[in-house]
């Protein structure tokens, strides 16, 4: 269980303020809002990149800030919104750069990280791209073999920023129905941001809107909420 | 390439390359001698022999330095362009041993008594590759744009050359002589005593770079990722620094400075390897770079009649054009 309690986002100074928030494992949460709010910012400080500006974050009933970052890389994973395309990274080597935790300390993969990486893309479809270099690979494969990246990290929780920004519509549709997945079968924890909403919303999912006239987190329950919160 | 396999292959074939061009190496030049002074030369030295003397005292340690040099350049080279995401850096291009120019330019050139002892002069050299490399590190915090960060080494290059060329006028005939030879770039300085002490330092900065290819590879995907998975990023940018001026430093201290070979062999191990797995890349610098310069340094030598080529220009006149190229097709 990941809790927040008082928390201020922000990188120097405060974006938006979350009084109380619960993200349970064996769901998704939907996080959105306008466009610079701090959707990123939200994700990356629970990913502990950047540290809240005030109040608490746990982890299992314990605090985010207690964890040296090797333990924390083994219960949260995180997706940038803009993964990067290196040459003569293939896909196959940058999948096992998520086995990070697993690999010996020179990167050798062990039968079980390989199997873990192959079992990834099939779930992901990906495997046709295995030979590729990730510089090759359209924004949206990309995208896939970020997400793939994090899944063989074996974590409870997967922080995705913005997955489904360069997809094309049966991609998102997609990745979607993957995260219900992941969560529904795998019992993972899923935060993403997103502005594919209508699409999202055919999904039972849990929903977030930062409101920008209050600057606070609340949670939605429908659609028009979250229609309320554009429409100004 | 695919698989392991193959990539040993190539790594055997190029160490066989380094042992037959050592072995010529060893026995011709401007006066040829054959297996028998060779095999002497190694295994029951005798100082009466002049070809036994030729072959250990002048030609093994020039050799051995073209070895550990070239080698020793490339995996620096390696580290800068990770670190820097950048496939035109290099410790040389980064004015990396710029740093340890201008503390050896002090030593010889002011005679300040511990400069210019061996060990003074040594150690001052590593710690000013240190020194510039941390100063570039702080820099690249600043100049997200790959090209400002290398026009930034080579301003740091050109003050440095400047400064250096200051002490030039003011300093005496003798010790002009020297630094100007110095600063030509050439592997003839070593004396056989002083390779233990260099192999020793070598071997151990090139176990301290296996030991974080793991991260390096991470590294390719940027800084975040490597924070991600649990590393300290901090700790880890000054470690590589901290390598690569052991190597530069240690080279130029004994060398001089010595231009391309830390940008162009790793650009053509990653191009030939066509992998990022930083354990494969270390092998492929090491065995490449030893190759390019001995290969490099031979050349000279049979110029060496008609005139004697420094090793720094060689080395320029295949790099230089080397680097346009990238600029041309990977930077545009």
């Amino acid at each position: 269980m990941i809790y927040l309690k008082n928390i201020a986002v922000g990188f120097d100074k405060e974006l938006f303020s979350v009084n109380e928030a619960v993200f349970n494992k064996g769901g998704v949460h939907v996080l959105t809002g306008k466009n610079g709010i701090g959707k990123s910012a939200f994700l990356l400080t629970l990913a502990g990149l950047i540290k809240p500006l005030k109040g608490v974050i746990s982890l299992n009933d314990k605090m985010l800030k207690i964890y040296s970052s090797k333990e924390l890389s083994s219960h949260i994973a995180y997706v940038s919104s803009n993964p990067k395309g290196v040459s003569f990274l293939s896909v196959d080597s940058y999948l096992m750069l998520g086995r990070s935790n697993f690999t010996n300390i020179f990167g050798k993969a062990s039968e079980t990280d390989i199997k873990e990486v192959e079992k990834a893309k099939s779930l992901f479809g990906i495997h046709h791209l295995s030979e590729k270099f990730t510089n090759q690979l359209s924004s949206g494969e990309l995208q896939l073999c970020a997400i793939a990246k994090a899944y063989v990290q074996q974590t409870d929780y997967i922080l995705l920023d913005e997955p489904t920004s360069h997809l094309d519509y049966a991609n998102k549709r997609k990745v979607y129905e993957l995260l219900d997945v992941l969560c529904k079968e795998h019992n993972k924890g899923i935060i993403i941001s997103t502005h594919d909403l209508e699409l999202a919303f055919k999904f039972p999912f849990e929903f977030y809107v930062i409101q920008s006239q209050e600057r606070m987190f609340n949670e939605v329950k429908n659609f028009k909420d979250v229609e309320k919160e554009f429409s100004h | 390439m695919k698989g392991i396999k193959s990539y040993s292959a190539v790594l055997f074939f190029v160490l066989a390359g380094i042992v037959l061009l050592s072995i010529y190496g060893l026995l011709y030049g401007d006066i040829d001698t054959n297996f028998q002074d060779l095999y002497h030369a190694l295994i029951d030295y005798s100082n009466e022999d002049m070809d036994q003397v030729i072959i250990r005292e002048i030609r093994l340690p020039r050799i051995l330095m073209a070895i550990i040099s070239g080698a020793a350049l490339s995996i620096a080279g390696m580290l800068m362009q990770t670190l820097f995401q950048n496939p035109l850096a290099g410790p040389y291009v980064l004015g990396i041993n710029s740093g340890s120019s201008l503390m050896v330019a002090l030593g010889l050139l002011s005679g300040i008594g511990f400069f210019n002892s061996e060990l003074g002069l040594i150690g001052s050299a590593l710690l000013g590759a240190f020194v510039f490399g941390l100063f570039i590190l702080f820099t690249a915090s600043f100049l997200r744009n790959q090209i400002s960060l290398l026009l930034f080494g080579v301003m740091l290059g050109s003050f440095v050359s400047s400064i250096i060329t200051i002490l030039e006028v003011g300093s005496q005939a003798e010790a002009l002589k020297a630094f100007t030879l110095w600063s030509m770039g050439s592997l003839n300085g070593v004396t056989i005593e002083q390779i233990p002490m260099i192999s020793m330092v070598f071997i151990g900065t090139c176990f301290l770079t296996i030991f974080i290819v793991k991260p390096l590879n991470i590294l390719v995907l940027g800084e975040d990722e490597v924070r991600l998975m649990g590393y300290n990023i901090k700790k880890l940018r000054i470690l590589i620094v901290f390598v690569t001026a052991v190597f530069t430093g240690l080279i130029t201290a004994f060398c001089g400075p010595i231009a391309f070979v830390g940008l162009a062999v790793p650009n053509l191990t990653r191009m030939l390897f066509r992998t990022q797995n930083h354990l494969l890349l270390f092998f492929g610098n090491l065995l490449f770079g030893a190759f390019f310069l001995l290969s490099c340094d031979i050349v000279t030598q049979l110029f060496s009649e008609v005139l004697i080529i420094p090793i720094n220009a060689l080395t320029s006149l295949i790099g230089a054009p080397f680097v346009i190229y990238i600029l041309i097709s990977k930077l545009r």
